[in-house]
């Protein structure tokens, strides 16, 4: 549905006139006006509003009673009283009412001193109690989950948590228990509440009823800063505000930005901050002695060591982590191409794309980041038709899950999936089709074929269907995932639905690494520089993989990215590791690859520490600002970089991080005219800009998209096609925060009823996956919607991963 | 007294069974209606001013007339849940002539382009549930529900539906949300349920007894029926008599009767050497009126004006060997234990008189206390989501203003009670540990 236009009215608050959009929710009207209005349950982030606290309550003139100003629409001429006495009375009332059961216990409790009912009770309340009645009794607190704590004593039953639950996140695992003064919050049979999205419940909580376990008792809300920051631990690039005291981040909340995120925040965003405090962070730089052990040195040592790379010029290659910023990414591709005359950098790290696959030609990376076909995240929210293909959104990106559910809900967005795994947002789509594993792009060769009147599949006839009836403004999903075989057909696809240049329209890539799209753009890639100029193309990943496993790479830098840890073809990986003379890493915890094989390690700044730019799926250049000094040794990461320029013979002109910054300006042509001061806290889309023009255009018309590949022959004896997925807890990050322990990323091994029960496997069974030699074990997760005859592994976690397989088909067994 | 209309020889056996119903001319508005343009029967609706037999008293007419003309998802739902205390009328009725309350539906489905339609039946009511699903399956079969209804066109699924046990059930947005599944909590209005009601749609919600007058209405015509009764309220009224009355039970009334009629009349009055102390004219939720108030006429202005309301018709009378702090108890505590829990108010307020109640009963108040009681009562009206909040205060508010008297005494008694009790004993602080 296109966003509805906005009308602007004339109303009458108190005496005096003011503006507000027809239809905007009477309080915030207020608020804009400087009227500030009570209350509690409102919350237009969860939708419709609920009218429970009745705090709001105001006068309206030609209305007997008061009105909800929460649920009231403005109209034009409307003539409000905030101030009349019987609205003091009513606002008296309720805090009155509301402190009957609160155990006015604030000394003790968390939220004190950031506590809406504190507030609330102090400027809207008497000021004095006539309840000596006894109050209301429960065991406090409880854990209603390994994150949370409930005290239901404190609960003022605004709905706020039970909505997110049952509207935003749809989990349905909140409910309202008992009635009337017995009620309160829990979860059915008393389950934790354990789901992706369950930490915006304690921001939600207008009272210290749910707390952050990892928070609790930490500080008080004087000892602590807020610090605007970014979370960069995976695409949705989440605008945050990390809480500070004596420079240690101890909580992350949402920060107002709701064209990225509109306010949400997942759990791994919201808790994972505690691998920034924790033993395992390096925080010195580490020295590989004779011995073999990794050992604490002193930086000079550790660049000496580092600088060895000059000697491998022409032998060195790169690979640059999803958490580098546009700048380290930048410095890094110079001190590659310049310094050591390399052409080998990539930042393309899928663990989807196997070597072998084939890679991503200039010209299509080119056409795919053209200004015309970007779409951005709000219009997920707004567009006609949402079709996800190739992404888990859950998983790859999560905050864009809650937008997909929220446009559907709310705006009637029909939402098509193509995916070779089942979906979160199956039971939210009009149609869901599942391809085989690995074949997304035969699929969308199918759909494309489909779309121009061929022979197609049912499933492609019936999408192609689907998309050319679901209205103008259609927005593809797409993920890095589906691999580069699959672009020319989306770029088709694109292309016969006519989203190029059509507002609300467009594509969106969820890139594997959080920073994919800035760090692509700052020339982090094999075959384009800056700004996707061109450049003698060197190795991709893959292919650094098996130069370096043969002998012909002797050096690598791995900036803040573990091969073994995150890529397929982990054996590959480990060769060319063992065998590379000097490993160069960036990292924050040793990870097993870095571990076994770095000769030099630099302690890696986090999303709390670093300076930068890094740039949003959708274009959006956000900056990173430090909010905590950085711990012990730490250096920033575009310091380090300057040094080894240095020792291999490259002055960058870079002294700041403000001047890394320039520099990559001057760099990227689309980049013109941008200012850290214009990025501020809520970014910059670069496709609007002016200088969006100065990318380069594709210079052929992107290559016909294959014929679609035969059907998979169904395998038999136990073997089934395998996909991989990287779960939303699949990151060191998790690994090593202490409160999400209980959510750590194992191998499930995702298997279709239908399999299962032939191989006698039942939910949660140890089982045992096979192939070539390679043996990896997990707990079998039946899940409806798999297809029978493929099974879903995860990848990128520490043990028995899915990285260590080469090939589709596996062998699976109970173990 | 006019004849009875919808209690017209209501005790004749199989009288719920369709054959017996038909003798009697059953089903026969339902065949002169849908001879008639669905506007003509809202227009006789509207004519006949037949105001909601619920509680709320809006006009039956005006609130069809409210629902979006045209081809949707629209849906009737009856409001069966009748859990007003002292209120027991469409209990009767549903048991006796479920087919009038059908045939009523039918009727109006038709009038208002309707194709769903459920009855909400409160869950207490077994035996009614039953004999309703028996008294579909014979419409059904005979063809006055389903497809194509007697050749007309117009088709109509009825569902009688269970409710759980919960007096907001009865609130219609709270019915509408049980309906559907959710937890029984009324809804903000606006949307009103004629606009967005049950799954969203467009959904006429009305009592069991406006429903059951509707073939009555299109037999006689809705001019002729608005001659029965008083100005702005007309009609004949199911009423439901409790209390200390010699002979309780269901009558049917000419709107308009007096109240005296009714209780000494009808229903025997007080037992012999009791007079009436006082008395809840439209079940538990109505301001109490006292025996100077017997003389009001029984229709919904008259007693609007004299500051109570007709409600649902159930009329509980209490006699002078009650105490009013135990007929306030009883009050409170029902609607303590009913409210929903949704708004602050209603929860925070019947919960606090409650325990209020409690700290009286306890000779732990003082008469100043009666203050505080009254000014929580006037927090709580007008202030909540729904009318539940209202339905506690405004019964105690007017059994605090009109026996003042009594309960400061009352709370004097207490207090000597208490303190009449031995004191405990206690015995020297003993420390319970390091700490």
């Amino acid at each position: 549905m296109p966003r509805p236009e906005q009308k602007i009215i004339k109303l009458t608050i108190d005496g005096r006139e003011v503006e507000a959009v027809e239809g905007s929710m009477l309080v915030d009207a207020a608020k804009a006006a400087d009227v500030e209005i009570p209350y509690f349950c409102y919350e237009p982030k969860l939708g419709q509003p609920v009218g429970a606290c009745r705090m709001c309550l105001v006068e309206i003139e030609g209305i007997p009673k008061l009105q909800t100003s929460c649920s009231t629409p403005v109209r034009d001429g409307m003539v409000v009283n905030t101030q009349a006495a019987r609205v003091k009375d009513a606002q008296n009332s309720i805090v009155e009412f509301l402190l009957v059961n609160h155990p006015l216990d604030c000394p003790v409790c968390d939220k004190g001193g950031e506590c809406p009912l504190q507030d609330i009770t102090f400027g809207w309340g008497k000021g004095r109690s006539r309840v000596i009645e006894p109050k209301r009794h429960f065991v406090k607190p409880l854990a209603l989950s390994p994150l949370i704590a409930i005290d239901r004593e404190r609960c003022i039953l605004c709905y706020r948590c039970v909505r997110f639950s049952q509207e935003i996140a749809e989990d349905w695992q909140l409910i309202f228990t008992e009635r009337g003064s017995h009620t309160f919050v829990g979860t059915h049979d008393g389950h934790p509440y354990v789901a992706p999205f369950s930490g915006n419940i304690i921001e939600l909580c207008p009272v210290g009823a749910l707390t952050s376990q990892p928070y609790r008792f930490r500080a008080r809300p004087w000892d602590i800063e807020g610090a605007g920051g970014i979370c960069t631990l995976c695409p949705s690039q989440c605008n945050v505000e990390f809480t500070v005291r004596d420079d240690k981040v101890l909580r992350v909340l949402s920060r107002e930005n709701p064209a990225v995120d509109d306010g949400w925040l997942c759990d791994k965003g919201r808790f994972a901050y505690q691998s920034i405090h924790v033993d395992e962070r390096i925080t010195t730089p580490l020295l590989r002695d004779e011995s073999g052990e990794l050992r604490p040195v002193p930086w000079d040592d550790a660049l000496r060591a580092a600088g060895a790379i000059a000697e491998h010029r022409g032998r060195a290659a790169a690979l640059v982590g999803g958490q580098a910023t546009n700048e380290e990414a930048f410095l890094l591709g110079r001190i590659v191409r310049e310094g050591l005359e390399s052409r080998d950098i990539d930042s393309r790290l899928s663990p989807a794309v196997r070597p072998g696959d084939a890679t991503v030609e200039l010209d299509l990376a080119r056409a795919l980041a053209a200004p015309a076909l970007q779409a951005t995240v709000a219009d997920l929210e707004f567009a006609h038709t949402v079709l996800v293909v190739g992404t888990e959104p859950l998983d790859d990106s999560p905050i864009l899950d809650l937008r997909i559910r929220k446009g559907v809900r709310r705006h009637g967005v029909q939402l098509l999936i193509a995916t070779e795994r089942p979906s979160a947002l199956d039971p939210n789509a009009a149609f869901s089709v599942r391809y085989a594993p690995r074949r997304g792009a035969a699929f969308l060769a199918d759909l494309d074929g489909a779309l121009a009147g061929g022979a197609a599949s049912p499933e492609a006839a019936q999408l192609a269907n689907l998309l050319r009836g679901g209205g103008e403004e259609v927005v593809i999903l797409w993920g890095e995932a589906l691999g580069a075989e699959a672009l020319p057909a989306l770029l088709s696809v694109a292309d016969r639905l006519g989203l190029a240049g059509r507002a609300g329209a467009g594509l969106l890539e969820v890139p594997s690494g959080a920073n994919g799209r800035g760090i692509r753009e700052a020339g982090a890639l094999p075959n384009a520089g800056p700004g996707y100029s061109e450049v003698t193309a060197g190795r991709s990943a893959a292919e650094i993989a098996t130069a370096a496993a043969a002998g012909d790479v002797t050096a690598l830098y791995l900036f803040q990215v573990d091969p073994v840890r995150e890529l397929p073809g982990r054996g590959t990986w480990e060769r060319a590791l063992a065998r590379a003379e000097l490993v160069v890493a960036h990292a924050a915890v040793l990870t097993e690859g870095i571990a076994a094989h770095a000769t030099v390690v630099f302690p890696a700044e986090s999303h709390a520490e670093k300076e930068g730019t890094i740039v949003h799926p959708d274009g959006r250049v956000q900056r990173l600002r430090s909010a905590i000094k950085r711990p012990n040794h730490v250096r920033a990461g575009w310091q380090v970089l300057t040094d080894i320029a240095r020792a291999v013979g490259v002055d960058l002109h870079v002294l700041t991080a403000g001047m890394a910054f320039r520099r990559l300006v001057e760099a990227v042509p689309f980049y013109e005219g941008l200012t850290l001061e214009a990025i501020g806290g809520r970014g910059v889309r670069w496709p609007e800009t002016d200088a969006a023009s100065a990318l380069p255009a594709a210079r052929t018309s992107p290559p016909t998209p294959p014929a679609p590949a035969a059907p998979l022959a169904a395998p038999s004896n136990g073997r089934l096609h395998a996909g991989v997925y990287r779960s939303i807890w699949a990151s060191p990050e998790v690994d090593v925060s202490p409160s999400l322990q209980f959510t750590v990323a194992e191998q499930l091994v995702e298997l279709s009823p239908q399999d299962a029960a032939a191989l006698g496997i039942e939910h949660g069974a140890p089982v045992q996956v096979a192939q070539n030699g390679t043996r990896l074990s997990g707990r079998a997760a039946i899940r409806t919607g798999v297809p029978a005859g493929t099974l879903f592994l995860a990848a990128g976690i520490a043990r028995d991963s899915a990285n260590a397989l080469t090939d589709d088909v596996v062998e699976v067994a109970k173990g | 007294m006019t004849q009875p209309l919808l209690f017209d020889r209501i005790d004749e056996p199989g009288l719920n069974t369709l054959p017996v119903y038909e003798r009697r001319g059953g089903y026969g508005a339902l065949r002169k209606a849908l001879a008639m343009p669905p506007e003509a029967i809202i227009e006789e609706i509207k004519q006949s001013a037949i105001r909601g037999r619920g509680g709320a008293g809006f006009q039956m007419g005006m609130k069809a007339s409210f629902l979006p003309k045209g081809e949707m998802a629209k849906y009737l739902v009856c409001n069966a849940d009748e859990s007003e205390p002292g209120t027991f009328k469409d209990r009767e009725l549903m048991q006796k002539s479920p087919h009038t309350l059908i045939e009523g539906m039918i009727i109006t489905t038709y009038a208002t382009g309707i194709h769903h339609a459920f009855i909400y039946i409160r869950g207490e009511y077994q035996l009614q549930a039953d004999i309703l699903d028996a008294a579909v399956a014979e419409a059904e079969a005979a063809g006055y529900l389903g497809e194509n209804i007697l050749g007309s066109g117009h088709s109509l699924r009825l569902v009688v539906h269970r409710g759980a046990g919960a007096y907001i059930c009865g609130e219609e947005t709270g019915l509408l949300d049980s309906l559907e599944g959710k937890r029984g909590n009324p809804r903000l209005k606006p949307p009103f349920p004629a606009i967005e009601g049950l799954y969203h749609g467009p959904t006429l919600v009305n009592n069991v007894e406006t429903l059951g007058t509707v073939p009555t209405i299109i037999n006689m015509g809705g001019a002729e029926y608005a001659k029965i009764g008083a100005p702005g309220s007309t009609g004949t009224k199911l009423i439901s008599v409790s209390g200390d009355v010699q002979r309780p039970g269901n009558y049917e009334i000419e709107l308009g009767t007096s109240s005296r009629e009714i209780i000494y009349g009808l229903c025997g009055g007080p037992k012999p050497g009791r007079t009436v102390k006082m008395w809840f004219p439209g079940g538990s939720s109505s301001p109490v009126l006292l025996e100077q108030d017997l003389d009001l006429a029984y229709d919904f202005d008259t007693l609007a004006k004299a500051g109570s309301m007709l409600g649902s018709g159930a009329i509980i009378v209490v006699d002078d060997s009650h105490s009013a702090f135990e007929v306030m108890q009883k009050v409170v505590k029902f609607y303590a234990h009913e409210s929903c829990g949704k708004c602050v108010p209603c929860r925070e307020g019947t919960n606090w008189t409650h325990k209020f109640l409690a700290r009286i009963a306890s000779g732990e108040a003082t008469p100043m206390d009666l203050d505080i009681l009254a000014s929580v009562q006037t927090q709580i009206i007008g202030n909540c989501l729904c009318v539940l909040g209202d339905a506690m205060a405004m019964p105690v508010g007017s059994i605090v203003a009109k026996f003042r008297d009594e309960l400061e005494a009352e709370i004097e008694a207490a207090r000597e009670r208490a303190n009449a009790m031995p004191a405990v004993e206690t015995e020297h602080l003993v420390a319970i540990g390091a700490h």
